[in-house]
């Protein structure tokens, strides 16, 4: 809703869309782009685009599952790598028994002291579209985040 | 290798086309930053070679009339046992820059203790009092509580309780969610431990940990301080982050006091930081340690040496007394433990 109380609103159709929300759904589904709604882009609609663009950074650093890590608040704890279930039933001798993961490709790995997305295509709301949040319950920093909470 | 960056010393820290995989920050910097702010060896403030360094802090320490040991909590045991030798010579006070009188009893065996491992493997209820694990030990919690043990297979939520006792919503008490309480601190909570443990009254939160207790056989508290229901609760792990501050309480028992003392002999640690300022006036200093400090900015001797366990081999206690042998990525020649021996074979 955010996203769409910034857009024109006037359900112009010019981005190919029915309506601005709509728009706004393809937006953060990365679907579409910001320049596909040209009104945007006229000088009235200038503060809310840069507004959008901020907002819309983060969706940029998102993954296909909307997992977004913010390093900077990321204390390399390892809780995240611990809980979560694909990783213990990957790999219950390393990140299930609390060790560092040894797959060669895991969702998440701590690497130089904050943890970072290495492969997505494991998690859980990937591929079975599970509202899975093991690893954002468990961070103490509120360093992981998913977009639609966002 | 081993990650000396606090008393968890995970053993599972590897180094991989220059990134350093699982360790935490704290882990990660000391390794990523080992060339930063490296010592010199120095005299008088003048550089020198580390030979002229010891030569001459040995001179100082025959000369002296009262010695102070400070530090060794960031050192092997190896060098812990010259220092101790060293102490004896020397008549010299020891000192760690600790208050905590847990540590003491651990090593004495008046109060239980077990290993991470077992913990993971067996503990039900984990209480984290007046500790924030995140903080200190960053991977102590994914190690024990998160951890799926042996008797403990269905995770945390279903097969651990957690009780966080502090005085402010830490980043420990905030991970207190499912099958968890976080007790606020009071005046009068160690005594309403003890009640509701005798079957007395308590506040309701209190009878709560209390009541999970008779679940499971196997329960273990992190702690820095004594408390008087230790081993009624269960086990208790020291929560020292400081390396191999258990290995000072092993090889030295604890403290060591002396009345006066002209000259500080200071093993990887920052007096100048921790005691009062005036305490140090017109003492002379001789700094062992890898890093700069403000100890070592004003030292009269510096002798700069090997980061443990990441320069320089040996073993270390880990925070429930466990023996590790450090396994370093690079190797300097000197280290703690040979610097302290060539100053004890040169006094």
């Amino acid at each position: 809703m955010d996203v769409y109380r910034l857009l024109p609103k006037t359900n112009c159709r010019m981005c190919g869309e029915q309506t601005c929300m709509s728009f706004a759904f393809k937006l953060i589904k990365r679907e579409k782009k910001l320049e596909d709604c040209k009104p945007l882009f006229e000088p009235e609609f200038e503060e809310n685009r840069k507004r959008l663009e901020e907002m819309l950074k983060v969706v940029e650093k998102a993954t296909e599952t909307g997992l977004v890590v913010n390093e900077d608040l990321c204390i390399g704890c390892g809780n995240c790598v611990v809980v979560c279930p694909v990783h213990v039933y990957e790999d219950p001798e390393g990140a299930g028994s609390g060790y560092g993961i040894r797959l060669e490709r895991p969702i998440l790995r701590v690497e130089d002291g904050v943890v970072r997305v290495v492969d997505v295509s494991l998690c859980r709301r990937y591929k079975e579209k599970t509202i899975c949040v093991a690893c954002r319950e468990n961070c103490p920093t509120s360093a992981i985040a998913f977009l639609e909470e966002l | 290798m081993i990650c000396t960056g606090c008393s968890c010393l995970c053993e599972d820290v590897e180094l991989r086309d220059g990134k350093v995989m699982h360790a935490c920050r704290i882990g990660a910097s000391m390794i990523l930053n080992r060339n930063v702010a490296r010592a010199r060896a120095t005299v008088e403030g003048k550089e020198t070679d580390i030979d002229t360094a010891i030569d001459r802090a040995t001179e100082i320490l025959k000369d002296s009339e009262g010695v102070l040991i400070y530090g060794l909590n960031y050192t092997t045991v190896e060098a812990q046992r010259i220092a101790l030798k060293l102490a004896e010579k020397l008549s010299a006070g020891v000192d760690n820059g600790l208050r905590y009188d847990l540590p003491k009893k651990v090593v004495e065996g008046s109060v239980r203790t077990t290993t991470l491992e077992d913990v993971r493997d067996y503990a039900y209820v984990i209480m984290f009092w007046r500790f924030d694990a995140h903080n200190e030990m960053p991977r102590l919690m994914s190690r024990t509580y998160y951890a799926r043990g042996k008797k403990r297979q269905r995770g945390h939520e279903e097969d651990r309780f957690l009780a966080v006792v502090d005085v402010r919503k830490s980043h420990t008490a905030i991970l207190a969610k499912k099958n968890a309480v976080f007790v606020e601190y009071y005046d009068g909570i160690v005594e309403d431990f003890v009640s509701a443990m005798g079957g007395g009254l308590a506040r309701r939160e209190v009878l709560k940990v209390v009541g999970e207790l008779k679940k499971s056989e196997f329960n273990v508290v992190f702690t820095k301080e004594f408390l008087p229901f230790l081993n009624d609760f269960g086990y208790t792990v020291p929560a020292i982050p400081q390396t191999n501050a258990m290995g000072f309480y092993e090889v030295f028992g604890g403290r060591r006091e002396i009345d006066r003392f002209d000259t500080i002999l200071v093993v990887g640690d920052d007096p100048i930081n921790d005691l009062p300022f005036d305490t140090l006036r017109g003492k002379r200093m001789i700094v062992i340690d890898p890093k700069l400090s403000f100890a070592s900015k004003s030292a009269d001797v510096v002798i700069p040496s090997a980061i443990s366990g990441l320069e320089s081999g040996g073993t270390m206690l880990r925070c429930d007394l466990k023996e590790v042998e450090l396994k370093p990525e690079f190797k300097l020649e000197f280290d703690d433990a040979k610097i302290l021996r060539r100053i004890l074979e040169g006094l």
